[in-house]
């Protein structure tokens, strides 16, 4: 008897959750297609939604109860960064890193004629060189971004910064959704760009630009996008809620399962999710990539299961508190420690998946130490450890 | 300090549904506001609001352009803000509404709020009576076509049984119901079995 047999399905109405078509939502695909939600008795309606301000619209406004979010944006509802204030929270984070700067083929010709190195031109000492010379007259040099409160923006940010380039005089940072943003670079409306898999690829292999550095060298290993929901949904759902994020674990297991791929490619390439070719998808999840100046570091590809990637890490929360600080999204005074707690839910991750939670409060910083951190993270003293989250800051 | 000088309300529109949007654009100078540019698709977005500064930006929620602007008011501080924003200082339902409708707008800080609800309220109601009419259309489509695919298993039916029209319709009808199917399901089952039996031809 299989399991659908033995779970009765709990909700007659769908739960909605939404999503946006990029490679990472393949395990809210594959819980659907794969029928995990329906072996945990969830009965849910994917939406593909075409923005991330819809999906943070329609969540606040109860027309989305949940969605595949960027990591930092439930946080950003919750402190009424750039919306209406609404608690949002995640249990579940459903992708590690998969980022990647790239830039356009021009700027990197001027960079070689500044750089000593290959070096100098990873680290962004050639680009600062380059913007000390360029004319004030010239138009600023333009990078884009997905979305303003997103892992993309602040590693960019982090990356400009530790070459002394500031990112809001030296530069111009804008958004581009992530489907465009090759066509950009080609047609020269960008000189370069933070974006996920596998845009960072497409470029390289299509001869468009030079993929200089990924997320993971900038961060280490730090989560990307998470199963986000409306707190009061959350709060009245308790067992529809667990159970999804046991459908996602699953179907987390399933994505990274490489006997998988044709299978998963094949499913996301279907109209209703990514509409698109399997070829280029295949840079978002084979262990190729195409030859560039610079290889990708194996710890580098996104990856979706375990504990060490699923489980949401307060101190994550943190670290986005400090790098919305440090970029002057976050004006008011809030209690960081409160806030990480309320928005990322370990505990709930563990309680859906019957883990035992160990006492693990080693991420609170003390209460009047708050505003001393936030200082040191934007100037740049305190970091993350360089293989990320998982061992703290430094 | 003395109050800012009153001045008419300008609004971009930004949807790449021309009908929609013609329809919109009207609404709204028949209200008496200004609409300063229509976009229809929003490939210079940011050029645009950055030229001509509208007091308010209003966009299909489903435009995948829309994170664009979100970052805007970081650029410039007179730049539009997403109207969720100011949903807090307000009551919130006429936002709820629009999003509902899939409506989405940007404003500028200190725009007369009175003037904004009147102006959300005109594109609210044009986005609903565009989409109840795009519903009418496709349920008179789908008719159509539900009725072209009955009459060709009908046609398929009377070929193969050597029947006339109402006895093709009459077992059409009674597998329906046997089967407790739509009408249209069995007819399309039966055009895809005579096809692959060369039946159809």
């Amino acid at each position: 008897m299989s399991q659908v047999e033995t779970n009765t399905i709990q909700n007659a109405v769908p739960v909605r959750i939404g999503f946006i078509p990029l490679i990472d939502c393949a395990p809210f695909v594959i819980a659907q297609e794969k029928g995990f939600f329906l072996d945990e008795g969830v009965n849910v309606e994917l939406s593909k939604e075409a923005s991330w301000a819809s999906i943070r619209d329609k969540v606040t406004f109860n027309l989305l109860d949940g969605a595949h979010m960027l990591a930092s944006m439930p946080i950003a509802a919750s402190l009424g960064i750039g919306t209406i204030k609404t608690a949002m929270q995640t249990s579940f984070t459903v992708s590690h890193n998969g980022n990647g700067i790239t830039i356009g083929n021009a700027l990197y010709q001027q960079l070689q004629n500044l750089a000593d190195s290959s070096t100098d031109i990873r680290t962004g000492v050639a680009l600062k060189r380059l913007i000390d010379r360029r004319s004030s007259e010239l138009a600023p040099l333009r990078f884009a971004i997905v979305y303003p409160y997103s892992s993309h923006n602040y590693q960019l940010r982090d990356w400009l910064s530790r070459a002394g380039i500031d990112s809001d005089k030296d530069v111009q940072i804008i958004v581009v959704p992530p489907v465009k943003m090759l066509d950009s670079l080609k047609k020269g409306d960008i000189d370069g760009y933070c974006v996920g898999e596998p845009w960072n690829s497409l470029a390289v292999e299509q001869g468009v630009g030079h993929m200089l550095v990924t997320g993971y060298e900038i961060w280490g290993s730090t989560p990307e996008k998470v199963f986000g929901v409306n707190t009061v949904w959350a709060e009245q759902n308790e067992a529809i809620h667990l159970a999804i994020i046991r459908a996602l674990e699953k179907a987390c297991i399933w994505v990274d399962e490489e006997n998988n791929q044709p299978e998963l490619l094949n499913l996301l390439s279907h109209p209703d999710y990514l509409n698109c070719t399997v070829e280029q998808l295949r840079y978002g999840f084979s262990a190729v990539k195409p030859k560039g100046q610079f290889d990708w570091p194996m710890e580098a590809y996104q990856r979706f299961s375990g504990v060490d990637v699923n489980k949401p890490l307060p101190s994550y929360a943190l670290w986005i508190m400090a790098q919305m600080y440090r970029w002057e999204q976050l004006h008011t005074r809030v209690s960081l420690n409160d806030v990480a707690e309320q928005v990322y839910r370990q505990d709930l991750y563990c309680k859906a998946l019957g883990l035992i939670e160990e006492e693990h409060i080693a991420w609170r910083l003390s209460a009047n130490e708050e505003r001393t951190w936030l200082e040191s993270v934007a100037s740049g003293k305190i970091g993350l450890h360089a293989e990320g989250i998982l061992k703290g800051f430094k | 300090m003395p109050a800012p000088p009153a001045r008419e309300l300008t609004v971009m529109l930004v949807d790449n549904e021309p009908a929609r949007a013609a329809i919109v654009e009207q609404a709204m100078i028949d209200s008496g506001y200004r609409v300063i540019r229509r976009l229809e698709n929003a490939k210079n977005l940011t050029e645009a609001v950055t030229e001509f500064q509208p007091d308010m930006v209003i966009i299909d929620i489903e435009s995948p352009d829309r994170d664009m602007l979100e970052n805007m008011s970081r650029l410039t501080k007179d730049n539009p803000r997403p109207i969720v924003m100011f949903a807090e200082e307000d009551d919130s339902r006429h936002v709820e509404a629009a999003i509902r409708a899939g409506v989405s707008a940007y404003v500028v800080d200190g725009v007369n709020s009175g003037s904004v609800k009147a102006l959300l309220q005109v594109a609210i109601a044009r986005f609903r009576e565009f989409q109840a009419l795009r519903s009418e259309l496709e349920s008179v489509k789908s008719q159509l076509e539900d009725r072209k695919l009955i009459d060709k298993a009908k046609g398929l039916i009377m070929k193969h049984q050597q029947c006339d029209e109402p006895a093709a319709y009459q077992a059409l009808r009674k597998l329906a119901m046997d089967r407790s199917q739509r009408m249209t399901d069995v007819a399309r089952n039966i055009i895809s079995v005579m096809e692959l039996m060369g039946g159809s031809k």
